[in-house]
């Protein structure tokens, strides 16, 4: 029940703030009530007892509360971010019911249901981000995604229908009476393995399905761009690699030769997908392959169909997930600071602005981690559960592109500055030239002589001399005097949301929120509730 | 299979068949209504009264939604085959759905979901891998769906209420989709899909709301 409030805020919110897009102030303004409100609802999000509804479930989980708190959390500071830079209308509404859908989607009982709620959260998200206003090649990417993501819902039914991934505790079954779990015939565990890792591939963008993300990333206003690039194809990753330990681990040992053919691709992808990011100009596609290259990572969860990978995976796609937001924020920062994201007219950018490249640096550590931390640990277990010998090697080595991409941005940013970079403005907090003559304060009040006690001018000036007479004189010169400041300020303002955003992704890298917890405490009952036909 | 299982899935072969191959989008968006609207009794038991009356309205909905792209969408993008041509290919669907019975593929639902859903899916394919045209893909892609729920339903048996629920709201989103992506067209000027002829001329940056 604890995850109605949220489905209803969320989606009411993104109601209010796609009526108001085309209003810039108080669109911005709506936008940050309404996720901060979706954001306490998904606080508060728990695992309590399930909602029946035709005749199956929907309930909350401390995994699906992680999940939201994180997308909103980050999506937020990115939209400010992108805010301090410009105005994108249609983000917030995006972010707000992509995140419904998410939430619909991991909530909802059974793998079909839960494939259609991922497919409907994709299609939402991407009409909201991409329908307006229109351009030729945003509406190519939105019939693309709406391609894309319908083809995938359908394979995945399809997959889900021959191997229900709740078949083994049906009542009645072999399962159900204690006999163990019952193996799916091999010819039909290999197509419906493919099936998903090809649902997988395409979601998350692997190669040779990597053009999409390459594409959205030029079309999609950047701010829409976490959700529809990175929590979307989480949310999919989730109810699929639910699925598969369960639907098909019986028959794990019958699909050698296609798990040997998912873990090639896989490994392709991240040698690949590194090696792509390495050589993009735009830091923006160098983001996109970073997402690509980790979709190795996706698809070794999957080839892996071992519960303890399936755990791994739900806690390691919260860091890919939030790594990405920040990264994505960076770019925008990055592209609004110099006027461009090239990286061969923004050589020695660290120069002109070290808090990004501090940020830069704090995502590097949260994308690559250390022995100990929740996110190598969870990368490690997933590499290992899926390859061994030198295909752990080469895994381990191409898990590690997406940090050297971003080394290499740094590497370009300790260089001599360019002509672009030595004219951008500093980070340095300024301050707004006051006008002479003018005062920040309350209205001076007239000289003593010259008003009798009693007269209005005396009432005016005890008025103003009284606590809140001050108060609301502080907050008309606020009024007055912010504009400018913030004008004046959007570099620094920027720098310190993505400082924010770069510290957010380190937490969730270090596994803070009980995100190891909430992963495993998850079972394999997420997103599956209950012994349901079907999946 | 009783014969009403029979008569309704070919009526969805004869909608899914109209939707994608019917000149006139307007036509095309009819077409897309029967489909919607037959395919939630294609199962075996029928679904409940309240899954099975959402399923219809949440059909006419998404067809509704339809026929206003439709009334929007160019006359100069007709579908890849034409009408007697698309109607074959869902007769032939139809057909290997029924004669899937001979190969004792393993199910739990009826035959006539799988030959719909065939049907569905045979026609769905061409509009989808060479999407020349928005509304023609949004079109297919909506037979598409229906065609996967389908044949959920000819595997797993007729699936649990929820399950329905869920397949009608993709449904409408898909539908409401469809809508912004022929309006957004249309007020480009009919941009095509995808793989249109002109997808090279638009690859700039989509920046309008940059300021």
């Amino acid at each position: 029940m604890s995850l109605l409030p949220f489905l209803a805020v969320a989606s009411l919110g993104t109601l209010i703030v796609t009526v108001l897009r085309d209003r810039r102030w108080l669109g911005t303004v709506a936008a940050i009530a309404a996720i901060l409100v979706a954001l306490g609802a998904a606080v508060v999000v728990r695992p309590d007892a399930p909602l029946g509804i035709g005749g199956g479930a929907l309930a909350g989980s401390d995994h699906l509360r992680v999940v939201l708190v994180l997308c909103l959390a980050s999506g937020l500071l990115v939209l400010i971010v992108a805010r301090l830079a410009t105005w994108q209308p249609s983000a917030p509404g995006a972010l707000l019911g992509g995140a419904a859908g998410i939430g619909l989607a991991l909530g909802l009982a059974g793998t079909p249901p839960a494939l259609l709620g991922a497919a409907a959260a994709t299609v939402a998200a991407s009409a909201l981000a991409l329908g307006s206003p229109a351009a030729p090649s945003r509406i190519r990417a939105l019939a693309r995604e709406l391609r894309g993501a319908t083809t995938s819902v359908v394979v995945g039914l399809v997959a889900a229908g021959i191997v229900p991934g709740t078949a083994a505790i049906v009542p009645g079954t072999a399962a159900a009476t204690g006999a163990g779990p019952v193996p799916a015939e091999p010819a039909a565990a290999a197509l419906v393995l493919l099936g998903m890792a090809l649902v997988l591939a395409h979601r998350f963008g692997a190669i040779p399905l990597h053009a999409r993300v390459s594409r959205l990333a030029d079309a999609t206003p950047s701010s829409a761009l976490p959700i529809l690039a990175a929590w979307l194809p989480a949310a999919w990753g989730i109810v699929i690699l639910g699925w598969a330990p369960v639907a098909l681990g019986p028959s794990s040992e019958a699909l050698g030769l296609e798990r040997a053919l998912i873990v090639t691709l896989a490994l392709m992808t991240l040698l690949l997908g590194a090696v792509a990011a390495l050589i993009q100009d735009e830091v923006d596609h160098v983001v996109a392959y970073t997402i690509v290259a980790d979709a190795g990572i996706a698809l070794l969860a999957l080839a892996a169909l071992d519960p303890a990978a399936r755990d791994a995976a739900r806690a390691w796609v919260l860091v890919f997930a939030t790594t990405r937001t920040a990264l994505i924020g960076w770019t925008i920062a990055f592209r609004a600071a110099f006027g461009t994201g090239r990286l061969r007219d923004t050589a020695g950018w660290l120069r002109r602005a070290p808090s990004l490249g501090v940020a830069l640096a704090a995502i590097l550590l949260a994308v690559v981690g250390w022995p100990g931390l929740l996110a190598w640990d969870a990368r490690l277990a997933i590499l290992q559960s899926a390859t061994a010998g030198p295909a752990l090697l080469l895994a381990y080595a191409g898990s590690l592109g997406t940090g050297v991409a971003i080394c290499r941005l740094l590497v370009v940013g300790a260089g001599r500055p360019s002509a672009i970079v030595a004219g951008a403005v500093g980070e340095l907090p300024r301050l707004p030239g006051r006008p002479s003559g003018a005062t920040s304060g309350p209205a001076t009040p007239a000289s003593p002589g010259t008003a009798a006690a009693g007269s209005p001018s005396v009432r005016a000036r005890a008025a103003a001399s009284s606590l809140p007479g001050r108060l609301r004189g502080l907050a008309a010169t606020i009024g007055r005097d912010a504009r400018p400041a913030l004008e004046l300020n959007r570099v620094p303002l920027r720098a310190f949301v993505v400082i924010l955003l770069a510290g957010l992704a380190l937490l969730t890298a270090v596994g803070a929120f009980g995100i190891e917890a909430a992963a495993r405490a998850a079972g394999p009952a997420l997103p599956s509730l209950g012994p349901l036909v079907g999946g | 299979m009783t014969p009403l299982l029979l008569v309704a899935g070919a009526l969805v072969g004869l909608g899914a068949a109209v939707a994608t191959g019917a000149r006139d989008a307007r036509t095309a968006s009819l077409g897309l209504v029967g489909l919607l609207v037959m395919a939630p009794f294609v199962a075996d038991p029928l679904p409940a009264p309240l899954p099975l009356a959402f399923g219809v309205v949440a059909g006419i909905l998404a067809g509704f939604l339809v026929y206003v792209a439709a009334r929007r969408a160019p006359d100069r993008a007709p579908p890849t085959l034409g009408l007697p041509a698309t109607i074959g290919a869902a007769a032939a669907g139809f057909a290997a759905g029924i004669g899937a019975t001979a190969v004792t593929l393993p199910r739990l639902g009826p035959d006539a979901a799988l030959a719909a859903g065939l049907a569905a899916l045979a026609v769905a394919i061409g509009p989808i891998a060479i999407a020349r045209d928005a509304f023609r893909l949004g079109s297919a892609l909506i037979v598409l769906v229906a065609s996967g729920f389908l044949v959920l339903t000819a595997l797993a048996g007729t699936p649990p209420p929820l399950t329905g629920i869920a397949a009608a709201i993709l449904v409408v989103a898909l539908a409401a989709a469809v809508a912004v992506v022929g309006g957004g067209a249309a007020a480009l000027g009919g941009t095509s899909g995808p793989d249109g002829p002109d997808r090279r001329a638009a690859t700039s940056r989509a920046r309008s709301d940059h300021r």
